[in-house]
């Protein structure tokens, strides 16, 4: 085996690209492993696994890009590194006159008004400063920005009325468009403000199914309702959606804000003149209850419900569902498992999901285990092995360092219900499909295979591996909600309009099998 | 204030007017919904220039 280990100085390409030219350096013929990344101290330490070395590795900057390639032959692993070498000129070339500097940019669109930050998080703030210093808002998607940079830059904002969704903001929607990873919603008089990427997806989701429409969708990022940060995003959002025509409610979909962030926003929601909706993914203390100045729920459907009643619309029937219909559902299906099938494994992409899975679990006093625990009682201690009733946020940093996300990218996720197929006390397959903008363009087909092997797996043993799914989109998403869902049923799969009510199903089944 | 306050009224009347920095694909999805979108062609700041601007941001 031949090993080579490049290091381009200060040559930068985004993430996404480098992982679509990794995977296609390892199709080339005689090349056994191959990563082209840039060069973080994580991604040095992959290549360090992987078995590259070298004293030039060592010398490996985050600007710098780095090339590790392992084939049969040297003249095969020079072949596919010319070969790489045109891809890197060709497959990012420059629009002739693109400009190489935001300031450029808005030369070229002077009326710009918003800036979409997706570079490497040590970067991020100081673009993220540069656009504000120019009058522009920011949508900063990246993460690992400091907390001290989120803080000034969020100050500096403020000061200038302009908004910084984010850092580590994965979704939003302004004026019916769609930033990063967000479903094609109606227009409509629901606002939303969320520091959730997926929680905001599933809700905006649903409002649209439901028949209303999202005015706007103004992401926080996570930390935001840290008291560290104190809620500057979502107070200037607050203020900002009160003013507008469009929104006619106001929804927050967070995880419990800390205790001071939490009294300004009770003190800025009191002088509100529009309704507004708490959802507050987690467990809330009775005093938060208390204190609250409007409706507080605690899963996205609540919210959604809760939205709608202020409308004055009425209950779509898929939120309308009987517990007991569930219960029976659950009867009927879990007589296809054996004794011995006892255990759920879900497997998330998004990361809400997984933490709104975790919750319905702990308020039915259901024990499991999980890689990013609701409580530390729940801790999995290897996120590669489940144990139980295991919650798996597949998306994050433990199983993403080098990779693209599983809403993209299926590799992981497809391995894991593979891995979780061989288990034989494994009942069932807990999944989420999230459609829309920069998501996978078949989200449920690239999963087929694994889950038409997963349940052969299962018969060979003379036993069936139940499917339980949600899809999170519309059908005016590029995907189809439909024709994801017919994928899944076609499969056998049973499909909940919502993920929690996919979650129930699930509680249902397992307290029946007690 | 009243200008100091235009500029999210500004983006959530008219909509999303943007500049890109980082994933490609996150311009094209903004193009597609028929969003003016500027990519930008970065590259990381030459290191000296990048401890300029920190220097400056101490200073000022």
């Amino acid at each position: 085996m031949f090993r080579v280990c490049l290091v381009h100085k200060r040559r930068y390409f985004d993430s996404m690209f480098l992982m679509q030219v990794s995977q296609r350096l390892r199709g080339e013929p005689g090349i056994g492993e191959a990563a082209v990344l840039m060069g973080t101290p994580a991604n040095v330490r992959i290549l360090k696994d992987l078995g590259f070395s070298g004293p030039e590795l060592d010398t490996a900057g985050p600007d710098d890009l780095v090339v590790a390639v392992a084939g049969e032959s040297e003249a095969l692993v020079r072949q596919a590194l010319a070969k790489l070498e045109e891809w890197l000129v060709s497959g990012r070339a420059a629009v002739p006159g693109a400009p190489k500097t935001l300031v450029q940019a808005l030369s070229q669109l002077p009326e710009a008004n918003i800036a979409v930050i997706s570079l490497p998080g040590w970067h991020a703030g100081r673009e993220a400063k540069i656009a504000l210093e120019h009058g522009l808002n920011v949508f900063l998607f990246s993460s690992n920005v400091p907390l001290e940079e989120e803080i000034a830059l969020k100050r500096l904002a403020q000061e200038k009325g302009l908004l910084v969704m984010g850092p580590d903001c994965g979704t939003a929607i302004i004026a019916g468009v769609g930033l990063g990873f967000a479903n094609a919603v109606r227009r409509g008089p629901v606002g939303l403000i969320a520091a959730s990427g997926t929680g905001a997806q599933e809700f905006t989701s649903l409002i649209h199914r439901a028949g209303s429409g999202i005015s706007h969708a103004i992401g926080t990022g996570s930390r935001d309702f840290s008291d560290a940060v104190g809620g500057l995003t979502a107070l200037s959002a607050l203020a900002a959606l009160t003013e507008d025509p469009a929104t006619e409610v106001i929804v927050f979909l967070t995880k419990p804000p800390g205790a001071e962030t939490l009294a300004r926003l009770i003190s800025q929601v009191k002088r509100s003149k529009k309704p507004v909706v708490a959802c507050f993914l987690g467990v809330i203390p009775e005093k938060v209850r208390r204190e609250w100045p409007g409706k507080l729920v605690t899963t996205v459907d609540e919210a959604v419900a809760a939205a709608l009643e202020l409308l004055g619309l009425p209950k779509p029937p898929f939120l309308a569902y009987d517990p007991s219909e569930l219960a029976e559902l659950a009867a009927d299906e879990g007589k296809k498992l054996s004794p011995r099938q006892r255990f759920v494994r879900g497997i998330f992409s998004g990361g809400t999901f997984c933490y709104q899975a975790q919750l319905l679990f702990h308020n039915a006093r259901v024990p499991f285990r999980s890689n990013v625990p609701l409580l530390e009682e729940y801790a999995l201690l290897n996120p590669l092995s489940s144990e139980g009733h295991t919650l798996l946020d597949m998306g994050d940093e433990f199983f993403t360092q080098g990779r693209l996300h599983p809403m993209i990218d299926p590799t992981l996720r497809r391995e894991r219900i593979l891995a979780e197929a061989k288990d034989p006390e494994v009942a069932v397959l807990l999944l989420d499909f999230v459609l829309g903008y920069n998501a996978s363009p078949d989200p449920v087909g690239d999963l087929l295979p694994a889950l038409r092997t997963a349940q052969e797996e299962a018969r060979k043993r003379g036993e069936e591996i139940l499917v339980v799914a949600s899809v999170c989109g519309t059908e005016a998403d590029l995907q189809g909600y439909a024709h994801q869902v017919d994928q899944l049923e076609d499969v056998g799969a049973l499909v909940f309009p919502t993920q929690a009510q996919a979650v129930q199903f699930v509680l249902a089944l397992v307290r029946g099998r007690r | 204030m009243s200008s100091e306050k235009s500029g999210v009224h500004k983006l959530l009347a008219e909509g999303p007017k943007a500049i890109n920095l980082g994933l490609e694909e996150f311009a094209e999805a903004l193009a597609t919904q028929g969003v003016k979108v500027v990519h930008v062609d970065w590259s990381p700041p030459p290191p000296e220039a990048q401890e300029l601007s920190d220097l400056l941001d101490k200073l000022l």
